[in-house]
């Protein structure tokens, strides 16, 4: 099913990078009404009611090498589940997913990070997590810690522990991490808003660059200036469906235009 | 069965993860204190000093032995490597739930660190313990110290069969770590930790004859305990024990082999079973 991302480079070129097919995710929610005692002493004996909620019901979608996809969608319409069954954290409800090379999710913050360990034991581990090898991390550590602390006063942070790092140290941390894994397809949830002014502007020039290598992205944004500018392709999600596939201008316009507020 | 290949392949795919795990796991237990290491050897050594203290005024139970604390320390020395690494490993799965909730990766990976890095620290407690029984107690190096590495390898089979086991169930139903740590306090007692075998089977305790002293000794912790004991001490004087020392049981050791794999192999089975719903918990 999703076995494709061993296979790496030996795949012919000529297959698109994602491949779903009809996917349907449903999860599991149990409310939770807290409040009394008496309460509490029934939740634990009586099963909490348990919803099944269907969060995408029915995607097809095929996203060819070198393209770079942003997902939008108002929040819960499916987004994160959808990037998460890509990286394959979830296992699809029903359906079918191929994903053909490897894949490097970009973590939120601070997941993954040990707060005691300092940032080039932290690098390391995040490293092994995305699935490097412990020589692939010893060559290029010295690139990451490059790329993430590019002035000297930042730099020598990088044997402090990671809990004296400020958030956006350890966004670019793990953003260059995630970048110098060399995936073939890269997952950004949401994160790219951290980082001061010149990071942010380093990392778009990297996905640039991936871009140029034939690299495939696909990120979730709620930053429209950032989809206008990245993306060769957008995918508007809506309660769990794509309502609408194309053309970036067309999409990120319509997708505009539905949350304005209706005319009086 | 060509899944559990499967599942072991990855698994050493992402051997390079579990090493830093390890490591990670080894580094940051003592980091933020000086004494290190210490602090790992430091409780079992308090627990068996003022043992040996309370029972040795309180009680008979300790009179007559060479050194009744090294007694105690051979069985707390395994017992506490059991006791801290299903105690972690109840906890594990919820502390990277932040990570297994963005990235794939082999979940089993996650107890299992935890697992390995306990057994270093046991094996290291060893060592200690060598030191003192050795060095300063000049007891003789006995021939059946050679044991040691089968009762080790068996009991991390055993420990990391449990380990798998409650990590699952504790992100399903919190109430495993307390129930477990019940159990803990419990076993203390039930096994032999501050008594040998012998002081029960030859005290007329009427559950522990025949059968029941069979079943005593099918429990695998138990049984390497008293492993542990047999091949690297003295027998205590038969006025102690009341009775004849047993001999290594070298049958109930394979057999306690034997069981500690199969749990192994269960529990890994039924882990791999239940992975994938970890993220999805209602």
């Amino acid at each position: 099913m999703t076995s494709a991302s061993l296979a790496g480079t030996e795949e012919p070129m000529a297959r698109p990078a994602i491949c779903i097919e009809n996917l349907h995710k449903t999860f599991l929610l149990r409310h939770r009404t807290a409040g009394t005692i008496k309460r509490a002493v029934l939740n634990a004996f009586l099963r909490n009611p348990v919803e099944r909620r269907e969060v995408l019901k029915g995607i097809n979608l095929t996203i060819q090498r070198g393209e770079t996809a942003a997902i939008v969608g108002r929040n819960g319409s499916g987004k994160s589940t959808l990037l998460a069954l890509i990286a394959r954290v979830y296992k699809p409800t029903s359906g079918h997913i191929q994903v053909n090379g490897t894949v490097a999710p970009l973590l939120e913050l601070g997941a993954g990070f040990h707060p005691d360990l300092t940032g080039a034991e932290n690098l390391g581990l995040y490293g092994a997590i995305l699935g490097l090898t412990s020589r692939q991390i010893r060559e290029r550590a010295a690139q990451i810690v490059e790329f993430a602390f590019d002035t000297p006063d930042l730099a020598e942070k990088i044997d402090v522990p990671m809990r004296n790092y400020s958030d956006g140290m350890k966004m670019r941390l793990g953003f260059s991490v995630a970048i110098h894994t060399d995936p073939d397809i890269l997952i950004v949830d949401e994160v790219l808003a951290v980082g001061d002014e010149a990071f942010q502007q380093k990392c778009l020039r990297k996905i640039t660059e991936l871009q140029q290598r034939g690299k495939t992205i696909l990120f979730v944004s709620h930053d429209m200036n950032v989809v206008r500018r990245v993306a060769t392709r957008v995918i508007w999600l809506h309660d769990g469906i794509i309502r609408m596939d194309g053309d970036v201008d067309a999409v990120v316009d319509a997708y505009t235009r539905s949350a304005e507020p209706p005319a009086p | 069965m060509p899944r559990v290949k499967d599942e072991l392949l990855e698994l050493w795919r992402f051997r390079s993860l579990l090493w830093q795990l390890v490591r990670r796991d080894l580094k940051v237990r003592y980091k933020n204190s000086r004494l290190g290491f210490f602090w790992s050897v430091a409780p079992p050594l308090m627990q068996v000093a003022v043992i040996t203290f309370a029972l040795k005024h309180a009680t008979d139970f300790a009179k007559g032995f060479e050194s009744y604390s090294a007694y105690v320390l051979a069985g707390m020395i395994p017992w506490t490597y059991f006791q801290t690494a299903v105690l972690d490993a109840s906890q594990s799965i919820l502390l990277m739930y932040g990570v297994i909730k963005k990235v794939y990766l082999p979940r089993e990976i996650i107890p299992l660190a935890g697992a390995i890095s306990n057994f270093i620290h046991f094996l290291l407690s060893w060592l200690v313990f060598f030191v003192y029984l050795w060095g300063i107690s000049r007891a003789p190096i006995l021939p059946t110290t050679l044991w040691l590495p089968y009762l080790a390898f068996v009991q991390f089979m055993l420990v990391t069969a449990i380990c798998l086991l409650v990590a699952c169930l504790n992100v399903f139903y919190e109430d495993v770590k307390y129930i477990v740590s019940i159990l803990m306090s419990l076993a203390l007692f039930v096994l032999p930790i501050i008594y040998v075998v012998e002081q029960p089977l030859y005290r007329g305790s009427r559950w522990l004859h025949g059968i029941g002293f069979q079943l005593y000794m099918l429990n695998p912790l138990t049984s390497l305990i008293t492993g542990y004991r047999k091949a690297l001490l003295e027998p205590p004087p038969r006025s102690v024990l009341g009775g004849p020392s047993l001999p290594l049981d070298v049958g109930n050791l394979l057999l306690t082999g034997l069981i500690s794999f199969v749990l192994l192999v269960a529990s890994y089975a039924y882990f791999n079973s239940r992975k994938w719903q970890f993220v999805e918990r209602p």
